[in-house]
């Protein structure tokens, strides 16, 4: 039979007393503790009261689930008007325009595939804005397709992403990379939704990993496209995992002349996507594990191959500060309108 | 007590609705003199509803605590070591290169492979508490007849990968670590590429195969991924009969997350994913 497992608040996470020792001094200033905490101090228990802080130090609040909300829907909508103009159906006639050329490539499966992953992006800034954002008292930012510059170009529309406008390689590259990093920047915004017993917390947790999971959908499926284009190219998997990291990642040597500009972005968008090792806190010590070098794992092959698979097995998340940086130079600045 | 072998009829099953039902001495005296004659005793659905404060975990099954992330991670780690252990027998089986096209044979070997990282990575991290090795209670027969057909190994790997993105979509909630959570995002958009790309080979019936990765059955009017919870999940790799009755169900569930770690929301899942 199994182990019983210890109760987490049984069990304090050294990690947190650089914390702690910060919020000792918040207490002592007589700012407000929790009632859990309150508890503790009330009854004397040292032990209650340093396991309720350990939680109380990494807590969110409303306000940074409604950040990641808003931040959210800024890269939501710049997938969903990407994709309106790939298909001709932006607001906009002059973002239609830029990519009528591409468009005539596109074979009709692919325009399906487009079309439902623009279903969903829709539909997620519907979500966001009409239903996630609200609940946290708050509004979506407001923004149209002008907002956007799809070449990456800073609004000059002559960024290095451009050739996505009039080849079919760089344009499912692109497509591919910002899925990808819809993937990565969700998962570096959950840790930030985590609000154990909040209801409002929940709905946004779990929309936010539902929303995630299809987004990987949508990497994948591309992945796969590009892969059946170019047979040989190995780095595509047809499991539509990321493999190793960097520009490599990316599949960047499926498309031919790529500039430097796209180059330096695609290795910012899968930068670190080689990771291997990944912590776990376990109840009473948080332990960094690395999965490349695991027992158990013969039949896989070789070194080499184990590596390979560890990369694969796990997509990684970039922080919000990662993610501005990739998508900046599409999104014409506005910090005004909470715009990067 | 004494048994009485002319009293048992072993070839007639016992159908138990409600948990009450055990508690009847009627029922309680056929439900032991059945397990004791080797009998089949059906746990109707009501059973499990009301089971929070009656485990009725089966011998030799698993048993899952769910008010911590330890005992959250035991569940995917059990998860895991099926997905692993059904993907090494479909590669090392004896019709998979006739089966399979050389591309989606390395689908399939990148699904092994990946799986089995996770389980090892699992086994580590849970050290003490991981999920003892679960291939000894994989039901022979049904896996032989899963990988008799092209079909039957996509049909259960698609249900696989899919029960695994929805079980960790809907388990996240639950979590008091956020690198916990880290992890199982890590884990679940891995899954949701699995799922895409086995949709992609194998669209379901009527399914439109350059949406099916991501069709409308498996998105709701949100744009959201399937979700289930835990009880759900397992009660859905029970129903495959793929591990011997009893080793995993929602009857190994001892304690249900607590009202502080979250609620339960409503699953969205299809019938055939």
């Amino acid at each position: 039979m199994t182990t019983m497992n210890q109760p987490m608040l049984d069990s304090v996470d050294p990690e947190i007393m650089d914390r702690l020792v910060t919020r000792r001094d918040a207490i002592r200033h007589g700012a407000s503790v929790s009632s859990t905490v309150a508890a503790g101090l009330a009854m004397g228990s040292v032990p209650v009261v340093i396991a309720a802080l350990s939680r109380d130090a990494f807590a969110q609040t409303p306000s940074a689930v409604l950040d990641v909300l808003q931040f959210a829907f800024i890269l939501e909508s710049l997938e969903n008007e990407f994709y309106r103009a790939v298909l001709g159906t932006s607001a906009v006639a002059a973002q239609n325009a830029a990519f009528a050329t591409v468009r005539a490539q596109i074979p009709a499966s692919a325009r399906e595939v487009f079309a439902q992953i623009q279903k969903h992006e829709q539909q997620h800034t519907d979500f966001l804005r009409s239903t996630a954002i609200p609940l946290f008292g708050g509004t979506a930012p407001r923004l149209d397709a002008n907002d956007f510059d799809f070449t990456g170009g800073n609004g000059s529309g002559n960024g290095p992403f451009l050739q996505a406008t009039t080849r079919l390689d760089h344009l499912l590259l692109v497509a591919q990379a910002v899925e990808d990093t819809g993937v990565r920047a969700y998962k570096g915004q959950a840790g930030r939704l985590l609000i154990n017993g909040d209801d409002r917390a929940d709905v946004a947790l779990e929309s936010a990993l539902r929303i995630h999971s299809v987004e990987a959908r949508h990497a994948a499926k591309i992945r796969r496209i590009r892969r059946s284009l170019n047979l040989g190219d190995t780095s595509l998997r047809f499991s539509g995992y990321v493999r190793g990291g960097g520009v490599a990642a990316a599949g960047a040597g499926n498309i031919s002349n790529p500039p430097a500009g796209a180059v330096a972005a695609l290795g910012l968008i899968y930068g670190g996507e080689d990771n291997t090792v990944h912590t776990v806190f376990n109840g009473s010590a948080a332990a960094d594990i690395d999965a490349a070098t695991l027992s158990g794992m013969e039949v896989i092959g070789d070194a080499t191959a184990r590596r390979d698979a560890a990369m694969m097995a796990f997509d990684e998340p970039l922080t919000k500060e990662q993610v501005i940086a990739i998508v900046r130079g599409f999104i014409r600045d506005d910090a005004a309108r909470g715009l990067p | 007590m004494q048994l009485l072998k002319r009293d048992i009829d072993p070839e007639t099953p016992l159908a138990v609705s409600t948990p009450d039902e055990l508690m009847r001495p009627g029922t309680r005296r056929e439900f032991v003199r059945q397990m004791a004659a080797g009998g089949t005793v059906i746990m109707l659905p009501g059973v499990f509803a009301g089971c929070a404060t009656v485990p009725l975990v089966a011998p030799g099954g698993l048993a899952f605590d769910l008010r911590s992330d330890v005992g959250i991670l035991r569940l995917v780690h059990t998860l895991e070591q099926l997905e692993a252990a059904f993907y090494t027998a479909v590669v090392a089986s004896a019709n998979f290169a006739t089966f399979f096209t050389s591309a989606e044979r390395e689908l399939f070997t990148d699904l092994r492979n990946v799986e089995i990282v996770h389980r090892e990575f699992l086994r580590t991290a849970l050290g003490s508490a991981a999920v003892p090795d679960v291939t000894g209670s994989i039901n022979g027969a049904t896996l032989a007849a899963i990988l008799s057909s092209r079909a039957n190994i996509l049909g259960a790997a698609k249900l696989f990968e899919h029960l695994g993105v929805a079980g960790l979509n809907g388990a996240g909630k639950y979590l008091q670590d956020a690198r916990n959570l880290l992890l199982a995002g890590k884990f679940v958009s891995v899954e949701a590429r699995h799922a895409a790309a086995l949709r992609d080979v194998a669209p379901g019936a009527g399914q439109n195969a350059n949406t099916a990765f991501a069709g409308d059955d498996i998105t709701d009017s949100n744009g959201m991924d399937v979700k289930l919870e835990a009880g759900a999940v397992l009660d859905r790799v029970a129903s495959t009969n793929i591990v011997s009755n009893g080793a995993v169900s929602s009857r190994n569930i001892t304690h249900a997350p607590t009202a502080n770690q979250g609620r339960p929301s409503a699953d969205f899942f299809p019938t055939t994913p």
